[in-house]
């Protein structure tokens, strides 16, 4: 009899529930229960990080996660950085540093920019390539997306979010 | 506002033409609204997974799906027998023997390499599918894989599919020039054996497919991530039994393609028989295993070459007999095999060719157009035996790749295969590229640095991106196959309040084709590109399409603009008939600036919602003989011409963009490892209608590049066929850490040939394969160590090191 | 891609969850999950039972206590990585921890996790074979200490009982006078080992070689010490000639895998090559 239940969490600040069994992987919840889709899947093995999501301040691979762990976790996925139609700085940043263009690894990549500079607020080259090695992207070559890392950490700087 | 300009003032920039704004699509992006096939919903939808084969080749004895049907949450299971009643065999465009191949969306009786579909199963969920796949028994009689090309050429190799009698699927000759006169005249002759090994496009995305069949219209909707559709429609038509009239294909945002994303007309058709037998819709995300197993690979090739030189470094001819290994079904195959015609020579100027191609099939995953399709493997092969002819003749490579070029003042020039280069200055951008990496510097400390024992080498590499393709080329192959040309449609329409909306034929997946539309529907009508919407994704419904319609062979600039173009020239046209109508004066006396129609030098003025008014609502006031609506329909047809069957001749691509790429590296003596120190390219695509999209293309495909020529590689055991490489953690994905700063320069030579002198540019051609290898051999020529293969991972290096140090 | 079913157990203190896995068979501790999930996923594992120690608290901690670094189970491996205590006084942990995968991984994975999962191409069991570490496992009987050199038994198995979960890791305070390195061979950045190396030496106060203890990873079925290097490190001024020539020895007794990204053969050397390189960096690093 598989076990089926209901459980509750924090998304984009807002208290959710679903339901899901023990094998129910939190990217599923997120995608398919509480229909957040901007998480996305790219990998079976935990390599691509583009299901990479913020979970009790830290930043995780969605995929490697059981729902049942995130049980009243506080989560922050894509949907949830721009506020009332404001871009967060990073989203800014790439958009202006065309540092996406098919746009599928997009949102993992921002919110581990998010962690990284949470984090570090004034990284290095060298600080910025590791913080986001657990992010695939075949389109950008990479260039890019740490051009706008960099254009987002001085936004912040200046008085961003 | 800048008043739009229509002719062709090369190479001033437009207004919006050439300009790199930011893009259209990127605010859904990054905020994660994005709409890929995995986040549609439909009610009832069920999920799908396939059960797939775990031997390379084995029969297929039995299949049992009885416990499976059982499960609970189980709907439909197709195996085989659905198969067969829902199915013809796929056409092949090879001549005999070969248009014998039996080639099913699934395995039918035999599976012939792993990860082959054996079963679908669509369930309530997907972990559900999943547990039934273990349920399902299949008994196989393993036979011996043949996993080799040279292996699968033998009389007594396994035969990939019996009904053919052969693994030889396609075997021809050309021969441009008069080669026997050019070794007869040669100093010397250098022969190289090449190996281009089998990699993929690995987008983060993997293929999906959601197939909706309305009960109640009898349309079956298939939503998809394939790059060209409508293309594949080729096959589902003659393939598939159900009316193509009431088949609707949409794909929304796609995560990457790289060509991979070509061949899933397989998975487009099974996932539709499984929606027709469950009863309602089925969606199915592929798995990375999937993907990387059955996904779709490159080429692999087998060179044998020999150059004809004078002892000046001229090349005089060149002889290959190359072995395509394609894999267990030709799909798209021989065109891979082929498609070196687009090149012939390369950026060389030998008139010279003798090519003796031959496509082998193997128990291996099935070969797909990836970035660069047949023009890579070729390409490599010349840089590799320019290189080889310098370092056996004592020369500098870089000396014999300059001397050797196509020259500016030689364009547009006609290549041995009767393509035809339009335009471009090899040399100048070689040398540029050089000197961004330093070169001279390098040279002078590099007999310092061999001294200490560090091996630095330096490699440049310039590979062309033929682009915007002529399909009369498969004719090359078999003369029956009825296709040939190039086209593209555009649907462009105003509404009845000024808008500007366009709907394109192509299925983008990040070369943001909805911003680079805008700009030039923007310069065409003078507003801003905010005021022309692009249609999002494709819908067979609502974009115009032809045969040809999709993304793919770097033509978006090309074909896909000319398309665009075209239907905006055809809709000004229509409001400029009606505006002249309304101010009294003459068509040409009109411009067209800040969303209205002017009478030139005058202050007397329509805007285009009163036009449009005219046209939607109030026609009793439209000129005689003018349409109700401002709609228009236009296709682009390329200029292309079909073949010399008897020479084997044909321009088979209009336009050639080019990338020179030099880099620096260093080579770890004790481990084979390299690591790149620097690295510059120079990109020439002729006029950017956007340049911000351009360089991203370009720092897309040199990392592509990097990722091949280092990092990823389709590791098959030599003794089961099962494919080693099958998941990220040994299909090696590099990171950012893997990935260098990209240094990048351009150059405009506008096409002739294309309207607004653009190029395609999308696949930039992988380059890095030319460059790094050139490094890595330059680096260890002390050693005199020769690079013959496209991947190097540090144990081959080591390997070489310690075989020349013996 | 989902994994098999199972039950999932949530103990709220250690003792509960020894007491599951005693009760239940077939029943794996779950903690980071970065390994075990993936091989769930994967279907390469499938245990009927879950038992998550995530939420136990008071399992994440750094202290110093009596000469040893005392690290909660739970710690994970970012912490680690950056913890001020262990980067001053145990340095090579903090280095094998930075090497494991990429940010992400590190946020989630935790020590006793990575040891547990006992992989010999993972970074931070070499180092802790290396630094003669311990770990304190829980049963429902009670506690007991298993030392790094009796800890890893195979691939892929400790010396743990089904029933005995890991409590708490320890790993000993440097010494006056100690260098060392971790460091790996590897295709790209956060993979497994082709070959790694964990280096700790220790000079007395001639600058004589008084201890050597070095780890291979990714040269057999579990970490391994290289005990001729030691032996031919000890009692040695460690000049580079010494360290090239001990280093000729680090193939000895190992039987590193083949696989599509290194032969054995060519592990085999590159345990030489890397065992130099990891000297010559930890006796750089000695300080006063």
């Amino acid at each position: 009899m598989v076990e089926k239940r209901k459980i509750k969490l924090t998304v984009n600040g807002v208290e959710m529930e679903g339901e899901a069994e023990p094998r129910t992987l939190l990217v599923h919840f997120i995608r398919d229960t509480l229909g957040l889709t901007g998480t996305h899947i790219g990998c079976d093995t935990g390599h691509c990080g583009c299901c990479t999501i913020i979970m009790n301040g830290v930043s995780v691979k969605s995929c490697m996660v059981l729902a049942y762990q995130a049980e009243g976790a506080n989560i922050l996925t894509i949907e949830g950085l721009a506020k009332e139609g404001k871009l967060h700085p990073i989203q800014e940043a790439f958009w202006e540093n065309h540092g996406l263009q098919c746009g599928y690894c997009t949102p993992g990549q921002i919110m581990s920019t998010y962690f990284l500079l949470n984090r570090n607020p004034k990284p290095t080259e060298e600080d910025i390539r590791r913080g986001l090695e657990g992010n695939y992207c075949r389109c950008t070559g990479y260039i890019n997306i740490i051009k706008s890392v960099k254009a987002a950490a001085e936004k912040m700087a200046k008085g961003g979010s | 506002m800048a008043e739009a300009i229509l002719s062709k003032e090369i190479p001033v920039p437009r207004k919006w033409v050439g300009t790199p704004i930011k893009t259209k699509e990127a605010p859904r992006l990054i905020t994660g609204r994005g709409r890929f096939v995995d986040d549609i919903k439909i009610p009832n939808l069920l999920y799908a997974t396939f059960l797939r084969s775990p031997y390379a080749h084995a029969k297929i004895k039995r299949i049992d799906t009885s416990k499976a049907e059982k499960l609970p949450g189980v709907v439909a299971i197709v195996t085989q027998e659905d198969v067969l009643k829902w199915c013809k065999p796929y056409p092949q465009i090879v001549p005999p023997p070969a248009d014998k191949l039996l080639d099913y969306p699934i395995a039918v009786d035999k599976v012939r390499f792993a990860g082959e579909p054996v079963a679908a199963v669509a369930a309530t969920e997907r972990a559900i599918a999943e547990d039934a796949c273990e349920l399902i028994e299949v008994e196989y009689e393993p036979l011996p894989p043949v996993l080799d090309a040279e292996e699968a050429l033998k009389p007594d190799a396994p035969l990939v599919h019996e009904e053919v009698g052969t693994n030889l699927a396609w075997h021809e000759v050309f021969d441009y020039g008069d080669v026997d006169k050019a070794f007869a005249e040669a100093d010397k002759v250098i022969s190289l054996k090449l190996h281009h090994h089998r990699y993929g496009g690995a987008p983060t995305e993997t293929h999906a497919v959601v197939a909706d069949y309305d009960k109640g219209t009898g349309v079956l909707t298939i939503y998809c991530n394939n790059q060209m559709p409508m293309f594949c429609m080729a096959l589902i038509g003659l393939s598939f039994n159900f009316p193509t009239d009431k088949i609707r294909i949409i794909t929304p945002d796609i995560g990457g393609g790289f060509g991979s994303k070509i061949l899933s007309y397989t998975y487009m058709m099974l996932i539709s028989i499984l929606a027709l037998k469950a009863g309602r819709p089925v969606k199915w995300m592929e798995d990375r295993r999937e993907y990387l197993a059955a996904g779709t690979h490159c080429n692999e090739a087998t060179f044998y070459v020999e150059a004809a030189v004078k002892k000046d470094g001229t090349i005089l001819g060149i002889k290959a007999k190359t072995l395509h290994d394609v894999g267990a079904y030709l799909r798209y195959e021989p065109v891979g095999a082929l498609l070196w015609i687009q090149v012939s020579s390369g950026p060389y100027r030998f008139k010279n060719l003798r090519m003796d191609v031959n496509a082998l099939v193997t128990n291996k995953g099935p070969v797909a157009p990836i970035r660069g399709y047949g023009r890579i493997q070729h390409l490599w092969m010349l840089e590799r035996t320019v290189e080889q002819v310098a370092r056996q003749l004592s020369l500098d490579p870089i000396e014999v790749k300059l001397k050797n070029y196509v020259r500016p003042e030689e364009m547009p020039y006609v290549a041995p295969s009767g393509a035809t280069y339009d335009s471009g200055d090899y040399s100048t951008a070689l040398k540029k590229a050089l000197q961004m990496i330093n070169y001279e510097a390098w040279r002078k400390k590099q007999k310092e640095l061999w001294k200490q024992g560090r091996y630095i080498g330096i490699g440049a590499a310039l590979f062309q991106d033929s682009g915007t393709n002529n399909f009369a080329q498969v004719r090359l192959i078999y003369k029956n196959n009825p296709f040939s040309g190039n086209s593209r449609m555009a649907e462009m329409w105003m509404d009845e309040f000024g808008r500007i909306i366009v709907a394109v034929g192509s299925n983008p997946h990040g070369q943001n084709h909805e911003t680079v539309v805008s700009q030039v529907v923007a310069d065409v009508f003078g507003v801003t590109p905010d005021d022309v919407f692009v249609v999002p994704g494709f819908d067979s419904w609502v974009h115009g399409w032809t045969g040809h319609a999709g993304t793919y062979a770097s033509q978006f600039a090309v074909s896909g603009i000319g398309a665009v173009f075209g239907a905006a020239k055809k809709l000004r046209e229509k409001i400029a008939t009606i505006a002249a109508h309304m101010l009294k004066a003459k068509p040409e006396e009109l411009v067209f600036k800040d969303g209205k129609v002017w009478v030139k030098g005058t202050d007397r003025s329509v805007a285009f919602w009163q036009v449009a008014n005219l046209a939607y609502r109030n026609n009793l006031e439209l000129p005689e003989g003018v349409e109700p609506g401002l709609r228009v329909v236009y296709a682009w047809k390329g200029p292309f011409k079909l073949p010399d069957m008897k020479k084997k001749t044909l321009n088979a691509t209009l336009t050639y963009s080019y990338q020179a790429h030099a880099c620096v590296v260093e080579v770890d003596p004790e481990t084979g490892k390299v690591k790149i120190l620097d690295y510059a390219v120079v990109d020439d695509c002729g006029v950017p209608i956007n340049p911000g999209i351009v360089e991203g293309q370009v720092h897309g495909s040199a990392m592509n590049g990097i990722a091949a020529a280092l990092y990823e590689e389709y590791v098959y055991s030599k003794d089961t066929g099962q494919l080693l490489s099958s998941t990220f953690m040994d299909y090696l994905f590099p990171t950012t850490l893997e990935i260098p700063d990209i240094k990048v320069d351009h150059m405009i030579s506008p096409s002739p040939f294309t309207e607004l002198g653009t190029k395609g540019v999308g696949e930039g051609s992988l380059v890095p394969l030319g460059s790094i290898a050139g490094a890595i051999e330059d680096a260890l020529s002390p050693l005199g160590v020769v690079i013959t293969d496209s991947h190097n991972p540090p144990e081959r290096i080591y390997r070489m090191i310690k075989a020349a140090k013996k | 891609m989902i994994p098999k079913s199972f039950d999932y157990l949530r103990p709220s203190t250690l003792q509960e969850a020894v007491q599951m896995l005693d009760r239940y068979e077939e029943s794996k501790v779950l903690a980071g999950g970065q390994s075990l999930i993936a091989l769930m996923k994967l279907r390469l594992a499938a245990p009927k039972y879950i038992v998550d120690i995530t939420r136990i608290p008071g399992l994440s901690y750094v202290k110093e206590e009596r000469g040893k670094l005392v690290i909660g189970a739970l710690t994970t491996h970012d912490t680690v990585e950056n913890s001020p205590l262990i980067r001053q006084k145990c340095p090579i942990l903090s280095e094998a921890a930075s090497r494991i995968g990429d940010q992400q991984i590190r946020n989630r994975g935790t020590i006793a996790g990575t040891l547990c999962h006992a992989d010999p191409s993972a970074d931070v069991p070499t180092a802790f074979l290396a630094l003669n570490g311990e770990v304190v496992a829980l049963s429902p009987s009670g506690e007991r200490v298993i030392k790094a050199s009796e800890f890893f038994v195979d691939f892929f198995t400790t010396a743990l009982n089904p029933n005995e979960v890991v409590r708490e890791v320890r790993v000993p305070v440097f010494l006056p006078r100690t260098g060392s390195a971790y460091i790996k061979h590897a295709r790209r950045e956060g993979d497994f080992a082709i070959a790694a190396v964990a280096a700790i030496v220790t000079l007395d106060a001639k600058g004589v070689c008084k201890s050597a203890s070095i780890a291979l990873g990714s040269a057999g079925p579990t970490p391994l010490r290289a005990v001729e290097v030691e032996k031919a490190l000890v009692g040695k001024k460690l000049t580079d000639d010494v360290i090239v020539a001990a280093s000729e020895l680090a193939d000895r007794g190992i039987s590193p895998p083949s696989d599509i990204h290194g032969s054995a053969e060519y592990r085999a050397e590159m345990a030489k090559v890397f065992t130099k390189r990891a000297l010559r960096l930890a006796v750089s690093r000695i300080g006063g």
